[in-house]
């Protein structure tokens, strides 16, 4: 009996928890319908476009921020603010032409601005990142307010192309405004607010619409909350299998998007091994890169032969890099003194990203399968990243994202850029190769460098430092009634301009 | 007594901090990864790399960044972000009240489950209550946060309907992440107080209480509970420390603003005065409840002593 009683108390106690909780979810909050909500898989690391260098950055601060010069779908520059006049080789005229050209407070954006933006850029103290992209700047002189002009210490034909860094008003500037949580631009939409780094609002200035960016870092909770409703777009960034689920649900719709995003393989050529060009060609033909972007990536990848795509104006129109061909990789290997009785091993580094692992293991077996024994290594990326810096690798996969103006070869090929003086991480050292890159920066005409850099293309095919891999698809993922949105090549976020909700 | 016992505490919280605020300075700076790698990426010139190095105080020698970061901290001063350049102790203030907010409902969660399982199963030992109690407090523990999170998103917000997915925006967001960290704590803690309660069920006391005819349920909450309490609290308090620390995992689910996620972004970034600050905002925490815990022992159980 006593126990009875007690049982009727602890019942109470569960029953009051219940009630409780109960409480709690009588009190649902309605979603609000009206903002459009976008997931994303991490945080913008900061709203000032001189520091911007992660992807979320810099699309966001499109949407804050105008700039002189933009691209257009070959990656040619194209005009934003302004149109120019090259008036010698170091010498280009810039003259503003947006009428609707005001910042968020209200002011104009005059050369006055585009000056102090590009010269706080240039400024050693402000450590921006992209002060070695403009650095051939000599002098930067306001004409007038619509007028600006750029001096360069030596000839460059691509330098338009570099003037896409978003302007800021000069006043703020010299008043060291904290551009980075509170933006203040001349762009399309303006902030709302940026609380702990997981919840950006945006106003869209033509309609006031509210555009919200949230942080969700888990994959699944992205997908459950766009599900839900209470996001409602994904770009990218998800897993192939979930996207294949998602494709099934009548709520959703998926789209694709050829993107530039160029993924890779990068070898030591300092290596004994991974420095000889038989296991270098061994290796791109034991890898089925088809079976892979069909099987393994839901087909949201196609083929690449070279770092820029064929769309680029510099780009090759017909390369497609290594069959697969595993015999010959066998034949390979043997050349190069490698047997089933002594095995070739190699060690793989890449980064702890669950989704490259998983790449990376598909293609350890498929170079077991020729005879290649590899370890993979993967580390966090401050590790990841300080060892193919220090070219502490044999061979690693990476990608490169949003490439646009064609120097990138200079950067990454030529013997002069071993870090840190560029991205040639693998010390691959070939004096065709600068021959070539310095004939066509040396070129004035545009079209006449293409020339040069698709010889260049497949020259690198052949020399080999890295295996091109493929380019990675755009995806957008959103609920049925969003409409308007166009994914771009470069996955920027600009048609959130347009997107409306039915 | 009292406060010459606090102080005496006070004093060796003092020593460990430093202790930890040393060994985490030395250590983060021998991992290998270099912030201004991660800050300025390939396109940057040595030059300029050097520069910024040397405006962020980077190419001293470690010992002498050390000495200033103490210097600093002796002034209250954290220091700042590396990369968002705000101040540690400003990002710190940001997170701390979504941390405190999940730390303690999920206490509260562990309690309301673990209290009423862990005298159900002492009063009915070896019965099918007591082993059903005790299996659901095992299913608590045993699946890990980051399917239980999902799960419960999948149960209570997409079937249901009750709430939101994830976020940190009112009330409602606050269930399913409370939930899953206070229903892993929840099974340790009921097995703590079924243990402990069996103890001092056997106990004279209470015996002479049923003799002096009091209901069940007074003997149970306010003679047996009370006494079984001492290790639970200290439990309790450990898990508080754990909460406070951050819970990493289901912060990342919910997408829950907390110290945790703070932490672990500011790692991978090798964003080192963020990093200091979130040790020493842990450990102190730590320091802090351990400090509040002996009291409540004190104050449960006379016979104990401070000093």
């Amino acid at each position: 009996m006593r126990t009875g009683i007690f049982f009727l108390k602890t019942n109470y106690l569960l029953i009051a928890s219940i009630l409780f909780f109960q409480f709690f979810i009588n009190s649902c909050t309605e979603l609000d319908r009206d903002t459009i909500a976008i997931g994303l898989n991490t945080a913008p690391i900061t709203l000032d476009p001189r520091y911007a260098t992660d992807a979320i950055s810099y699309r966001i601060t499109r949407l804050l921020y105008k700039s002189l010069v933009d691209f257009d779908e070959q990656f040619h520059a194209i005009p934003e603010l302004a149109v120019w006049k090259k008036i010698s080789p170091t010498h280009y005229r810039f003259t503003l032409v947006d009428a609707l050209r005001e910042f968020h407070d209200g002011s104009l954006l005059t050369s006055a601005d585009v000056k102090a933006t590009y010269e706080s850029v240039l400024n050693p103290d402000e450590a921006s990142p992209h002060k070695g992209s403009i650095a051939m700047i000599e002098s930067i002189h306001a004409v007038d307010p619509n007028t600006i002009d750029f001096k360069l210490s030596y000839p460059d034909s691509l330098f338009p192309g570099r003037l896409v860094i978003g302007i800021l008003p000069e006043e703020l500037i010299y008043k060291k405004h904290n551009f980075s949580r509170e933006p203040i631009g001349s762009g399309s939409m303006k902030i709302l607010n940026f609380k702990n780094d997981m919840h950006l609002k945006l106003k869209r200035l033509h309609d006031n619409k509210v555009i919200e960016f949230i942080t969700l870092k888990d994959p699944i909770v992205r997908v459950l909350k766009l599900l839900k409703g209470e996001i409602d777009l994904i770009q990218g960034n998800l897993p192939p299998e979930v996207i294949a689920w998602l494709d099934q649900k009548e709520s959703i719709h998926i789209e694709k998007k050829r993107g530039n995003t160029f993924t890779y393989l990068g070898f030591n050529m300092e290596d004994p091994i991974t420095g000889n060009i038989l296991i270098r060609n061994a290796i791109a033909h034991a890898i089925d890169r088809e079976s892979i972007i069909k099987y393994v990536m839901g087909s949201s990848a196609r083929l690449a032969g070279s770092l820029l795509p064929p769309e680029h104006w510099a780009g090759h129109p017909n390369l497609t890099g290594f069959d697969y061909n595993p015999e010959k990789a066998r034949m390979l290997l043997n050349q190069a003194g490698y047997h089933d009785s002594s095995p070739l091993r190699l060690i793989y580094k890449i980064s702890n990203d669950p989704f490259r692992l998983r790449l990376a293991t598909i293609i350890q077996d498929q170079l077991a399968s020729v005879g290649i024994e590899v370890e993979i290594r993967s580390y966090d990326w401050g590790t990841f990243y300080g060892d193919i810096k220090e070219g502490r690798f044999q061979m690693y996969s990476l990608s490169w994202v949003g490439l646009k103006v064609p120097d990138i070869f200079h950067y990454i090929f030529h013997s002069k850029a071993i870090p840190p003086h560029g991205a040639n991480r693998g010390r691959f050292v070939d004096s065709n190769v600068d021959l070539i890159l310095e004939l066509a920066e040396s070129e004035v005409s545009l079209d006449k460098q293409a020339v040069y850099y698709k010889e260049l293309q497949e020259y690198l095919l052949k020399a080999l430092p890295y295996i091109p891999l493929w380019y990675e698809d755009n995806i957008l993922i959103s609920k049925f009634n969003v409409k308007n949105y166009t994914l771009s090549a470069d996955g920027n976020f600009d048609s959130l301009e347009y997107v409306i909700k039915n | 007594m009292y406060l010459n016992y606090i102080i005496k505490r006070l004093f060796g919280a003092v020593f460990v901090l430093f202790s930890i605020l040393t060994l985490v300075f030395f250590l983060i700076h021998i991992v290998p990864g270099d912030p201004i790698e991660v800050m300025l990426g390939e396109t940057a010139r040595a030059v300029d790399r050097e520069a910024l190095r040397h405006s962020l105080g980077l190419d001293l020698p470690v010992i002498q960044q050390w000495a200033e970061y103490l210097r600093g901290f002796t002034h209250f001063d954290l220091g700042m972000s590396l990369h968002s350049k705000q101040h540690v102790s400003q990002l710190l203030l940001q997170r701390i009240p979504a941390t405190f907010t999940l730390s303690f409902a999920s206490l509260f969660v562990a309690v309301l489950i673990a209290v009423p399982l862990g005298i159900l199963s002492a009063v009915h030992k070896d019965s099918i209550w007591d082993r059903l109690s005790m299996m659901s407090a095992m299913l608590g523990v045993s699946i890990p946060n980051f399917v239980m999170g999902p799960l419960l998103i999948l149960i209570f917000s997409l079937w249901l309907e009750w709430l939101p997915v994830s976020g940190n925006e009112g009330m409602n967001s606050l269930i399913l992440p409370a939930l899953t960290l206070g229903s892993a704590l929840a099974a340790v803690l009921s097995r703590m107080i079924r243990s402990s309660m069996l103890e001092v069920l056997q106990e004279d006391y209470i015996r002479s209480a049923r003799a002096r005819g009091l209901t069940e349920f007074k003997i149970l909450v306010f003679h047996a509970l009370r006494n079984a309490a001492l290790p639970v609290v200290t439990i309790l308090g450990m898990q508080l420390g754990t909460l406070l620390a951050g819970a990493v995992i289901t912060e990342t689910i919910f997408s829950w603003p907390g110290i945790g996620q703070l932490m672990i972004e500011s790692i991978q970034k090798r964003d080192y005065p963020i990093v200091q600050g979130c040790v020493i905002l842990i450990s102190f925490s730590y320091v802090l409840i351990n400090l509040i815990t002996d009291f409540i022992c004190v104050s449960l159980d006379p016979r104990i002593k401070v000093d």
